[in-house]
């Protein structure tokens, strides 16, 4: 490549600048919402943009622009070694489109995606019975695609930062700030380099696609009511029984059987006459019935994420009897504020329907579920 | 329409019908064969009345259905609305005998610590369905 730099000529088409954005962005507020359950719905939704924009990428890379193009930064080895000793002498090259180190980090960063965004949709489908794949996989493939996305969103986050951090060490050895090169598309080139096709149309489709489905994605959110909040997630419909959303939402709400296990609620009926502070003193035919539905429909039917958990992580010669007791619960609740326990429609911790929307479905799925408001 | 309003108003005569034979057979099987006589004054005294519990805070029956019984209650622990207590504004209260002796036993042994005698339950029902 000649060394005489002449004029500024676009080296990065605009679709392929709104990808990279895009992608950054989703993948920033991906980072920001794993964690909390909560956000559960809102991070699915970056992740479907994450993969869609992937999509794109692998399609422009065959029919993109020349710079955008595979084949253009997929360089052999001789390139990929010469750089690495230029890197080593401090002379290294300086390359229009990505250096050759570069363009095998972005290969392994799209591939890295693809696998994200796949393990990412099979965790919803096997743990949370969500998403386009759901029904198509069991639980422990959840399990383990959880811990695929898991590993390989940190190592992306790593090659994130040696990826800024190689702009930044390109950026300062040859003088040109690559940051701006991917906001603006130039670069400066040697004579005779002529600038590739801007595609402005098809970079406004990618940006309208984006506008668009975000509202339709959050409309329920948009129409929800204070008194009907809106619950992104269904969970499936749990076995129900009269009696027992008789007589057991008198004094508290009607807590689903699959949030303990069938021992507790052995214990739990044994013990009617003592249930707390109250003596029950429920008839046999009653107590029969509930007992009969609670043992069928316990934490180890696994009709749900919460039930498969609480029972996980109940030590089988434990017998839990209050749900707010169990290890589960203690662990998935420590981080809420003291300040919402004393809150007027919370008071106690079973309270569960102060917060969950689906605590009398008894499903509690992750996105559906609101804190109130403090004083 | 006319029809309708002869089913509803229908409706609403079975129910203080059976409300009726409900309390009736209460207040029957509480005098003991008409030894005792009941007293809604007696009733409204005991309503109030404090009894403290292991930890020596007082619990009465307003503690939880208020002393207005038109006004909705809250349960002492869970804070679970209950329905007010006064058959004036509710008119399932007290309609059917089963769960009128299942709540005096339950809430009198919470209250008091032990099961209400007869005596009493006939004066706080009394009481109650005056309301």
């Amino acid at each position: 490549m000649p060394n005489k730099i002449i004029n500024k000529v676009v080296i990065w088409d605009l679709p392929t600048r709104v990808f990279h954005w895009l992608l950054l962005a989703s993948y920033l507020l991906a980072w920001i919402t794993y964690a909390d359950n909560r956000f559960l719905y809102f991070h699915v939704f970056v992740g479907y943009i994450f993969f869609g924009l992937l999509i794109f990428r692998l399609a422009w890379g065959f029919i993109g622009t020349h710079y955008a193009q595979f084949r253009s930064f997929a360089q052999d080895w001789s390139s990929v070694t010469e750089y690495l000793k230029g890197l080593i002498n401090g002379k290294a090259m300086r390359y229009i489109g990505h250096n050759p180190i570069g363009g095998y980090a972005i290969f392994a960063m799209l591939l890295l995606g693809f696998i994200i965004s796949i393990s990412g949709l099979l965790t919803l489908a096997g743990e949370e019975g969500h998403g386009p794949l759901q029904g198509m996989v069991n639980y422990s493939v959840g399990i383990a695609s959880h811990s695929i996305h898991e590993i390989l969103a940190w190592v992306m986050l790593l090659l994130t930062i040696v990826h800024v951090l190689g702009v930044i060490v390109e950026s300062i050895w040859h003088k040109e700030n690559l940051v701006w090169a991917m906001l603006s598309g130039q670069k400066e080139a040697a004579a005779g380099t002529s600038s590739i096709q801007g595609h402005h149309l098809l970079a406004l489709s990618i940006s309208m696609v984006v506008i668009i489905v975000t509202p339709i994605y959050f409309n329920g959110y948009l129409k929800e009511t204070a008194d009907k909040l809106y619950q992104p997630y269904k969970g499936p419909v749990l076995p129900d029984n009269a009696s027992w959303r008789e007589n057991c939402s008198e004094c508290h709400i009607a807590f689903h059987p699959s949030l303990l296990p069938a021992r507790s609620w052995q214990k739990i009926f044994n013990t009617q006459h003592q249930h707390f502070e109250d003596d029950l003193d429920l008839d046999d035919e009653t107590i029969t019935e509930l007992l009969k539905f609670h043992l069928d429909n316990a934490a180890e039917k696994e009709l749900t994420e919460a039930a498969r958990k609480i029972l996980y992580y109940t030590p089988e010669n434990v017998t839990p009897i209050r749900i707010t007791k169990t290890i589960y619960w203690e662990k998935k609740h420590k981080d809420i504020d003291e300040a919402y326990w004393k809150h007027d429609k919370i008071k106690i911790k079973g309270n569960c329907d102060a917060c969950h929307l689906d605590a009398k479905e008894g499903t509690y799925e992750d996105s559906d579920m609101r804190l109130p408001e403090l004083e | 329409m006319k029809k309708y309003i002869l089913i509803i108003s229908t409706l609403f005569i079975c129910q203080t019908a059976f409300a009726q034979s409900a309390q009736d057979e209460a207040f029957k099987a509480y005098s003991e064969n008409g030894k005792l006589k009941f007293d809604s004054k007696r009733g409204h005294v005991l309503w109030t009345k404090k009894h403290p519990d292991k930890e020596d805070k007082d619990r009465q029956c307003s503690t939880c259905h208020t002393k207005d019984l038109t006004q909705k209650g809250k349960h002492a622990k869970t804070g679970k609305v209950i329905e007010p207590m006064a058959p004036s504004v509710n008119k399932d209260r007290y309609t059917k005998l089963k769960k009128i002796n299942k709540w005096f036993k339950r809430n009198c042994k919470w209250t008091l610590g032990r099961e209400c005698t007869n005596q009493e339950k006939g004066d706080i029902l009394k009481y109650l369905t005056q309301q």
